[in-house]
């Protein structure tokens, strides 16, 4: 009997042991060997051509890189973490890189053993950044863009006007900076510049201009607009500008922070009667919008459709595959203005990179953000990811290496056109609310006709003093 | 007796594995997701906090949460039924009839099984597709153009077309079983019946649907708890929970509280909610037509 029960016991710890070790084993194999592979590769080679000039010597040599694979491919952060090894002799830095990074990072951020440096983008992985920032969890960058570098000049002076100032970057509102500018990102709406050419119109300024051209829409068979219907959040590339044109930053901060009396503002009746407008007149939205997923009326757009579109400066490249009507030419026209007064403007992102404050190397981390920012770093990224960093005179560097629609979009932000952007401050922890979906999601009803804006406002006054409550609730 | 032992810790080593891995990947989270439910806790970094039973008053506050619970109980209840009826409809015509192209209709009817719900997805999401969609341009060719709708752009449509599909997809699976199961019915039955001149209705009636009953009972439970999972993939392919939250079903909810807001404590009891829910319903439905066939 005993004996029995001991060969049970035995043999089931035989078997738990044998399966532990088996997924451990596994698991400690892949983890390390997409991890260190490469690096040491590149180690090897830098080792005997490095030279010591002009790199002072880290503490801790090692840096954990982790990145978002998306769009921009991983090619860049290979090529600039060799780059930096080569400058600092001695440093070694172990990339990690996947479309899925929110997932890879998530349990190491749990177990308190973060990557020393993340750029985190994409909807499945920024939630992790948003906790982060909820928790505080993120080193305090200030210092790395005010203090003096090699030249003399802060890091500041060179990043775009207004983007360190967002809340993308600075979120807890302190003006302290958190999370460091990667790519710049422009927003607007877009259209077709050989149909613009061929019948000689001319792209309009302002909104009334806009809806005008329903009559030349009309005549060349095609809706006035079209969005990306089943993600209304595109519509806030029309939104944003119209908010910050008509009520100027106040009234976009009013918007963003969370104050109920925008919903009673004369600035919100005005931006959002834009999306009244287009849902009443005639032909002004294309049939079949509100269900239509981004790829799907992207490709309305671009077999001729519907006469303009919200995107981003992506917008050539996520769509290079689909079909098009002959001879469609990209033309990026930024958003309309509402008072005629005041210029065209387009709407602008960037993606974000942070350093955790549990990170176990933020020094070498610090100088490896810095270094990014470089005129070597930016030609890179433009060469490798073919993206343009939130600095000054960045498009200008990369032209080679980018479309001529995608340069030309980023030029007509750096010479003219008026820029904007924000995000919405972070809710309360534990809020229910998400607030992008809250402010977006309704307006397919507004389409539809079955809201109209004085629910929609009604709607909303009631979240934002909800989310401000919360927020003060927190506080204490 | 040293014989019956050996079977018996052979026959453990053998389920040992399997149960272990059941513990590790079905038992554990799911008491993981039970504990975490009484916490404020956004899955990544901080310590979660210990707040009772705040999630769950929140929840029924939710007016989101409580669109989003009445449209997985509406799928819940049509798709089901529909499904079921069709599925038993179909199977006692293709197999009491005497249709020579019946392995056809079996192998048609049975496809959808066998594709990924994802691709489902994605070809129904151009079956209603506006102007290039089968369904608008059927209606346009028939001559009923004026009934061409954004089936799925517009919050009156949306469910019923989600519901189509589901049950598109699942209706042929369970015909499967039920032809497997008429199978198994003695010939005599319906030959007696149809000489004391029962109808083809009255044989299926009083002859299939009573002896299918176990099978049915069980089908019913396989089908509510099918919708729950499978309106997920569906639901985030086709519709984004759009327009304005009127598709939402409980898990997309529930997975964007937990993966866009980081909210996991609060997903967490909609989870536990959603799975008492889901119990009660199996039991109940277990319990109704228990009752009936007797």
């Amino acid at each position: 009997m005993k004996r029995n029960k001991g060969v049970k016991l035995v043999l089931a710890l035989a078997v738990l042991a044998s399966l532990l070790a088996g997924c451990g084993g596994n698991n400690g194999n892949n983890g390390n060997k997409g991890e260190s592979e490469t690096p040491a590769e590149q180690t090897g080679a830098n080792s005997s051509n490095g030279d010591e000039a002009g790199s002072k010597s880290f503490a801790n040599p090692q840096l954990e890189v982790a990145v978002f694979q998306g769009g921009y491919g991983r090619e860049y952060w290979d090529a600039v973490a060799e780059s930096f090894m080569q400058d600092h002799p001695g440093t070694k830095i172990n990339i990690t890189a996947s479309p899925k990074i929110g997932d890879l990072v998530r349990p190491k951020i749990v177990a308190g053993n973060p990557p020393d440096f993340m750029y985190i983008a994409g909807g499945d992985n920024t939630p992790v950044l948003n906790g982060l920032i909820k928790d505080n969890a993120l080193l305090d960058l200030t210092d790395v863009f005010t203090e003096a570098g090699e030249d003399g000049a802060a890091l500041k002076d060179k990043i775009l006007p207004g983007i360190l100032e967002s809340p993308a970057i600075a979120p807890h509102g302190d003006g302290k900076i958190y999370l460091a500018p990667y790519n710049f990102g422009v927003m607007g709406l877009w259209y077709n510049k050989a149909l613009f050419d061929a019948k000689s119109l001319a792209s309009p300024k302002t909104w009334d201009e806009f809806f005008a051209m329903n009559g030349a829409a009309k005549e060349n068979g095609r809706a006035l607009f079209t969005y990306q219907g089943m993600y209304p959040g595109y519509l806030e590339e029309i939104i944003v500008p119209a908010i910050y044109n008509v009520g100027g930053q106040e009234a976009l901060d009013q918007f963003f922070n969370y104050d109920p009396e925008f919903w009673k503002s004369d600035t919100f009746k005005q931006a959002f009667g834009i999306l009244e407008r287009i849902a009443s007149e005639e032909n002004a939205l294309m049939k079949g919008t509100v269900a239509l997923n981004h790829t799907q009326s992207q490709t309305e757009f671009l077999q001729g459709k519907a006469m303009f579109i919200p995107n981003g400066s992506w917008f050539e490249d996520e769509m290079k595959d689909a079909p098009r009507e002959d001879g469609f030419q990209y033309g990026f026209l930024g958003v309309p203005s509402l008072d005629p007064a005041k210029p065209v403007t387009a709407l602008t992102s960037v993606e974000q990179m942070v350093i955790p404050a549990k990170a176990k190397n933020p020094e070498l981390a610090k100088a490896f953000l810095k270094y990014l920012y470089t005129e070597k770093s930016i030609t890179l990224n433009g060469e490798k990811a073919k993206g343009v960093l939130a600095v000054k005179g960045a498009p200008d560097l990369v032209k080679a290496y980018l479309g001529d629609t995608t340069y030309n979009v980023y030029k007509a932000v750096d010479s003219g056109m008026g820029t904007v952007n924000g995000t919405f401050k972070i809710v309360a922890k534990g809020s229910k609310y998400i607030p992008a979906d809250e402010v977006y999601k309704p307006l397919s009803s507004i389409i539809n006709k079955q809201m109209t804006l004085d629910e929609y406002a009604e709607k909303l006054y009631k979240i934002y003093a909800d989310i401000q409550e919360e927020l003060k609730a927190s506080a204490e | 007796m040293t014989m019956k032992r050996r079977r018996a810790v052979f026959i453990a080593a053998c389920l040992l594995p399997g149960l272990l891995l059941f513990a590790l990947f079905k038992i554990y989270p799911t008491v993981q997701v039970f504990h975490k439910s009484f916490y404020q806790w956004n899955g990544i970094g901080d310590k979660p906090v210990f707040i009772g039973l705040d999630n769950f008053v929140e929840m029924f506050q939710d007016d989101t949460f409580l669109l989003a619970l009445r449209n997985t109980g509406f799928l819940m209840l049509i798709v089901p039924i529909v499904t079921i009826a069709i599925a038993l409809i179909n199977a006692s015509i293709l197999t009491r009839s005497k249709l020579k192209e019946k392995s056809l209709y079996r192998t048609v009817f049975f496809f959808p099984s066998i594709l990924s719900f994802v691709v489902i997805a994605i070809l129904w999401s151009f079956i209603y597709h506006p102007t290039i969609g089968f369904l608008n341009s059927g209606l346009e060719f028939i001559g009923l153009g004026e009934y061409a709708m954004s089936w799925l752009g517009d919050q009156r449509t949306v469910l019923w077309a989600l519901a189509v599909t589901l049950i598109w997809q699942a209706a042929g699976y369970y015909m499967v079983m039920y032809m497997a199961g008429i199978d198994g019915i003695s010939p005599d039955f319906y030959e007696a019946a149809s000489l004391d001149g029962a109808t083809r209705l009255q044989q299926f009636m009083y002859i299939t649907v009573p002896m299918l009953w176990e099978i049915i009972r069980i089908t019913i439970i396989f089908s509510i708890n099918g919708v729950l999972s499978i309106s997920f993939v569906v639901v985030s392919i086709m519709t984004a929970g759009g327009p304005d939250r009127h598709s939402e079903v409980a898990l997309t909810y529930l997975y964007a509280q937990a993966f866009t807001n980081s909210n996991f404590g609060y997903a967490m009891a909609m989870a536990l909610f959603i799975f008492v829910i889901s119990m009660l319903l199996a039991f109940l439905s277990n319990r109704m037509t228990g009752k009936e066939a007797n």
